[in-house]
């Protein structure tokens, strides 16, 4: 192939010219369209519970990619009934409304419960103890007002590009979620 | 020298890596796998406390160890976290050391490389390429003939079951590709490989559309190898809701020419119960003075398989019951579990099948007093078989074992006699079995008969069942009212009373309420306000009851005219076509296939093919 | 106070507050689950005042960003002006500890391919800015200089880089054969993107669970051998697994600059030993005794057959679709719905349980089911088609001669990591 060495040369460099602007013209026309749309409308960015939807079935406290997971348990004050008998803090069939451990529902000890006035309490959720099980999630949503639910706390979450922890979620609870709507709160 | 602290360092670091990484799996293991939280004894302790107060032995050893379990738990956490600080600083130790004993060692060659070859790794590299996307061919299709079979997923008439010829001769055709591949690479020609590749590419190119037309095949075929997947248990299908989930429903069919016909039957025996369908299996029920008979009939071929009387049942009356020729002895219909399959007549005997048509059990409920016959279907929830019996006497629901017929539970009912059949709702994850009677709504928890409440409103003579959908329950009785009820609460949401159905049973979506009446008028209400939103009145009778499938609702008038509408907003008659057969009982509908008992006998219709 | 957040804000977090004197809103929902009623307190009790932190996120983005195309700039500085190592290997540093450990490495450019994707298929779909500048600044940098993206901005790409004391060789026929591994992961990654069944590159990422030292317990132990591979060979993820980085190849083939053999080469072959991805080629004089006719013979057999191995993937990931739509949510859900429906349960998964609670139909789950799948049959089909041409191309590829009088650059393969420059002695 010694007969033309002088003419290759010159037609690999048109050839990757062609390339680079072949190369360069779709980029910019991908990125140009994305570009449009994702300037037009808002991105749906932080993953967030949907507290209507939540079953409180348990696996946010296993799935999560953190050791610890990132959904804790928050308390809607302004939801609450203050009730004596809490059906998130004491177990179903808790016989003393005391702080032993048998009557208990959260397996962290992380509820906080404070005498305000008769017949009120006030619950708070110590959230360096917090798991995210959701048990008592589940027991106030089932015998109380719903005022303790799931979120995904946005300072612990990494917020993954997909979030596991909706990838195993049985009732598609977890959703993406704009912005300017981080927390998707019952008393906001 | 240097060297040498390098190495060791090294050599420490990355034993320690080793030993230390096992164990922080084994801690890994421990704080997810078995959750010190969730322990056992602590559970079932609290169990035993619940049942028996004031145990105080009991409660201070409950709190020990819950103060244990807890202490465990976040220590473990704390380790692990620690752990992985620890880890992370000896790999830097670790490759730190490496560089610094590598560092004088450059990439250079110690002697002479041979000149690279590149012709050579590049014949080389195309036969690692052949063989590679070869076993991914391979992979791929022992990954579909594992997976398939344990899918069931008769909805597509390529993927279907029948389809498994198909995975059959493409592994053939895979392992012909690599015995094909495999002699030929120990020759130093690529050409032949290549050939190889083409000939087995060809090869199952040409083999697999064989394969899949196979599969294309008439579901008569399709249905010999496997069952469809979607049952339709008892009256109106699962739950008795009247919503079915069967996929690619036949639209249009008539038993006179053949058209769409997989099979027509006699019923040796007279009744008004429709039929139900699980597997691949048809049941259904005839009486007469002589005889009570449940029947089961192939949904491929039509043929009847077995038949079962209810005779030698102890308790059973020598004389039936008077009935009334719009009743019968046999109105109830059947129910089963894919198990086993039980059928109920109007002298109150009750027998129960497996699916080979073995009795299991039979007793006699005790003669209904009833003034046109007893008409109440049976229903199944799980593995128990729901009776409501609402004659003039003792009114009742009870839920027997299906396997032995068993008594689980039983409640009085305080209300008159009536001919509807209960229902499984779903409300907020919870099923509520619910019954109609005269005057009232009323929600049972299906596992123990708890009753959860109770609405009035209805009156007169009810035979028309309830149905549900999205927490809300409705029930009719013509000149009554149908009502709306929240089934969280038990409160009455709305009532109508428009057109009113008398044997048919309404249904209802998300949205919309739909009802046939005896006098020929097609109802749609709207779900959350009771508003109508549409009506047809179309100038015949029906008896049997709408189902939706599909977003479409099939009705049968009782002259045999067949109307399917859009269950939607709009309501439109999407197609009506006569069957010129009369009928009474409410289709069956599974996947491709509708079964229809007329007044004379059974016929199944399917999708074209 | 209830939350652990303190009141004071920083720059990088804001502070949703809830304030106590809001009136009282609720959720339709809500009012439906409301059994007791709000208490009337008499001892001037109030609300506590709850605080929420959301990270300021449009910050982080800026910060990001401009780093992600400062780092690049400096490479490619550092590696096609100045011809030296060092700003690489600094790179490196601040790649792995900013983009991998601090921000957890998420977003990627690796992952953003899938964004990408689904932003295509999907108009409804807003992609992330930062996702779409992750996926789109890279390209255009390998238009402009080559894989300056992998060679030491991309955290996965630097961690091995840095954790790389050795280069042993892998047998060269190999890591050409197994080059078509990346494309294959590609596309399935894309197939399973836009069906909305799952981000696989996010789900099987070797490093990320090393990044945030914790996560799934296999994948961390993948990473860690792929980790203790990477030390004694060059970039084993890179070239055998990343599809960003197939992707990437594509525009570096034709990038305006490039890296360049030095001037007044001596052939004295240090660079190309030195060289970790095997990116420099020797001179090659071909001396097989193969006829010119045959190897045209052999190229137009490969183009003929370049349609039927086509045909080929397309059919075999066609049979293989129905199997494949198992991943997604919605088909899982409806299998699991339809079986219960045959033969309902009295204990119920999770899962039915919400489906029920929820009144959705299962007319409607299974025309979502049924969307699903007839759209892995189409995309899959597609995707299988792609994998029959990427192993046709890659074959044709094999089959070309060409004679090298000097070294040369494979343009594909340099991951711009500026280890040679040191080794050639003609640079001072």
């Amino acid at each position: 192939m010694g007969h033309n060495i002088a003419n290759p040369v010159s037609r690999k460099k048109f050839l990757r010219l062609c390339g680079s602007i072949a190369a360069g013209v779709a980029a910019a026309s991908i990125s140009g369209v994305l570009l449009r749309r994702a300037l037009t409308a808002q991105p749906r960015y932080f993953w967030q519970i949907d507290p209507m939807k939540c079953t409180c079935c348990g696996r946010c406290a296993t799935a999560c990619v953190l050791p610890v997971s990132a959904v804790k348990c928050i308390h809607a004050n302004k939801v609450c009934g203050y009730c004596d008998l809490c059906g998130g803090y004491y177990r179903t069939n808790a016989k003393d409304l005391n702080t032993a451990a048998e009557n208990l529902r959260c397996p962290t000890g992380a509820i906080e419960r404070k005498f305000v006035e008769d017949p009120y309490f006030e619950y708070a959720i110590n959230e360096s103890l917090c798991n995210g099980c959701g048990k008592c999630a589940k027991g106030c949503n089932s015998f109380g007002n719903g005022s303790l639910y799931l979120q995904v706390k946005r300072d612990l979450c990494k917020n993954c590009n997909e979030c596991q922890i909706a990838n195993v979620c049985p009732s598609g609870a977890i959703m993406q979620v704009a912005y300017d709507k981080a927390y998707m709160l019952k008393d906001a | 020298m240097k060297k040498k602290i390098f190495r060791n360092i090294a050599i420490v670091s990355a034993i320690f890596i080793v030993a230390f990484s096992a164990m922080l799996i084994t801690n890994y293991f421990q704080v997810r796998g078995f959750d010190p939280l969730q322990a056992e004894v602590v559970e079932t302790l609290k169990q035993i406390n619940d049942e028996n107060a004031g145990n105080v032995k009991l409660q201070e050893q409950i709190r020990q160890l819950d103060l244990l379990a807890r202490r465990a738990y976040f220590v473990r956490l704390d380790h692990l976290r620690s752990g992985v600080y620890i880890m992370v600083a000896m790999l830097v130790v670790f490759v730190a050391a490496l560089r610094f004993y590598f560092a004088e060692e450059k990439n250079i060659p110690g002697k002479q490389i041979s000149p690279v070859d590149d012709w050579m790794e590049k014949t080389l590299a195309r036969k690692y390429v052949a063989w590679i996307a070869g076993g991914l061919v391979a992979a791929a299709l022992v990954f579909v003939f594992f997976t398939a079979p344990f899918l069931k997923s008769g909805t597509d008439a390529l993927m279907g079951q029948p389809a498994g010829d198909v995975y059959a001769a493409a592994e053939q055709s895979a392992a012909g590709e690599g015995e094909n591949v495999a002699p030929s690479a120990g020759e130093d020609t690529v050409e032949n490989t290549a050939d190889g590749l083409a000939e087995s590419l060809a090869e199952a190119v040409g083999e697999n559309p064989e394969g899949a037309q196979e599969a294309q095949n008439p579901a008569e075929e399709a249905a010999s190898v496997s069952a469809p997947k979607v049952a339709h248990s008892c009256f109106r299908g699962n739950n008795s809701n009247a919503v079915s989930p069967a996929r690619n429903v036949p639209v249009k069919w008539n038993p006179t020419t053949g058209e769409n016909i997989a099979w027509a039957s006699d019923i040796p025996r007279h009744g008004f119960n429709s039929p139900v369908i699980t597997g691949n299996k048809v049941f259904i029920t005839g009486a007469d003075e002589q005889a009570r008979e449940l029947y089961c009939y192939d949904l491929t071929t039509g043929k009847l398989l077995w038949t079962l009387a209810a005779s030698n049942i102890p308790g059973s009356p020598s004389k039936m019951p008077e009935t009334t020729e719009d009743t019968g002895l046999a109105a109830s219909t059947v129910a089963t579990n894919g198990k086993q399959v039980c059928g109920i007549f109007a002298s109150g005997d009750l027998i129960c099948a497996d699916m080979e048509g073995k009795r299991l059990w039979a007793k006699n409920l005790g003669v209904p007093q009833n003034h046109y016959g007893y008409a109440s279907s049976l229903l199944t929830f799980g593995s128990l078989l729901i009776v409501q019996y609402d004659n003039s006497v003792a009114p009742k629901v009870m839920a027997l074992d299906m396997a032995t017929g068993d008594e689980r539970w039983t409640k009085s009912r305080t209300d008159k006699i009536t001919w509807s059949s209960p229902i499984i709702a779903y409300v907020n994850n919870q099923p509520q079995l619910v019954l109609m009677g005269s005057p009232s709504i009323t929600a049972y928890n299906p596992s123990n008969g708890e009753q959860y409440w109770r609405v009035e409103g209805l009156s007169g003579e009810v035979a028309s069942s309830p149905c549900s959908a999205a927490g809300v329950v409705f029930g009719a009785s013509e000149y009554a009212a149908l009502i709306a009820v929240n089934a969280t609460t038990g409160q009455t949401l709305w009532t109508a009373n428009d057109f009113l159905p008398e044997v048919s049973s309404p249904v209802a979506t998300k949205d919309n309420v739909y009802l046939a009446t005896s006098y020929g008028v097609l109802a749609c209400y709207d779900a959350q306000t009771g508003e109508l939103k549409r009506s047809h009145e179309l100038n015949t009778e029906f008896y049997s009851s709408p189902i939706i499938t599909e977003g479409k609702l099939y009705v049968f008038s009782n002259s045999g005219k067949m109307f399917i509408y859009s269950a939607n907003q709009s309501f439109d008659l999407l197609s009506s076509f006569d069957t010129g057969q009369k009928t009474f009982a409410t289709p069956a509908f599974t996947d491709g296939r509708i079964v229809v008992r007329t007044e004379k006998g059974i016929y199944c219709a399917k999708v074209e093919s | 106070m209830l939350n652990a957040v303190k009141k004071s804000a920083t720059l990088s977090t804001r502070i949703l507050r809830i304030w106590a004197t809001l009136p009282f809103l609720f959720h339709a929902g809500v009012a439906g689950a409301q059994r007791f009623p709000k208490p009337d307190f008499e001892s001037g009790y109030k609300y506590p005042e709850l605080y929420y932190a959301i990270p300021n996120e449009s910050l982080w983005t800026a910060v990001d960003i401009t780093l992600l195309a400062a780092l690049m700039s400096v490479v490619a500085w550092a590696v096609i002006k100045r011809r030296t190592r060092a700003p690489v290997v600094v790179t490196s540093v601040i790649s792995v500890a900013y983009f991998g450990f601090f921000r957890s490495g998420c977003v990627c450019s690796i992952g953003a391919i899938q964004n990408v994707a689904v932003a295509l298929a999907d108009s409804s779909y807003v992609i992330p800015p930062s996702a779409l500048l992750f996926f789109i600044l890279p390209i255009i940098f390998a238009i402009l200089a080559g894989r300056v993206f992998c060679a030491g901005v991309c955290p996965l790409g630097a961690l091995q880089e840095l954790v790389n004391v050795k280069s042993y060789r892998l047998s060269k026929a190999l890591t050409a054969a197994l080059s078509i591994i990346p494309w294959i992961y590609l596309i399935f990654a894309v197939l399973f993107a836009v069906t909305r069944s799952g981000f696989i590159i996010c789900r099987f990422d070797p490093f990320i669970g090393i990044f945030r030292l914790g996560g799934d317990i296999g994948m961390i132990v993948f990473g860690a051998l792929l980790l203790v591979a990477a030390i004694f060979t060059g970039r084993p993820f890179c070239r055998l697994h990343c599809p960003y980085g197939a992707l990437l190849s594509l525009f570096a083939r034709v990038s305006v600059w490039k890296v360049k053999i030095t001037p007044g080469c001596i052939s004295c072959e240090l660079c190309h030993n030195a060289c970790p991805v095997d990116a420099i080629r020797a001179p090659y004089a071909n001396k097989v005794k193969e006829s010119r006719a045959q190897g045209v013979k052999r190229i137009l057999l490969y183009l003929l057959l370049l349609p039927a191995m086509a045909c080929a993937g397309a059919l075999t990931l066609r049979v293989a679709s129905n199997s494949l739509s198992r991943v997604n949510k919605d088909v899982r859900l409806y299998d699991m719905v339809a079986q219960n429906e045959a033969t309902p349960q009295d204990v119920q998964l999770p899962e039915l349980e919400a489906f029920y609670g929820q009144g959705g139909t299962v007319e409607e789950l299974s025309r979502r089911a049924a969307t699903v799948e007839a759209d892995f049959r189409r995309y899959a089909t597609a995707a299988g088609a792609l994998m029959g041409m990427v192993v046709g191309f890659t074959l044709i590829g094999l089959s070309l001669k060409r004679t090298r009088k000097t070294y040369e650059i494979n343009d594909a393969a340099c991951v711009h990591c500026a280890r040679c420059f040191s080794y050639c002695p003609q640079k001072k």
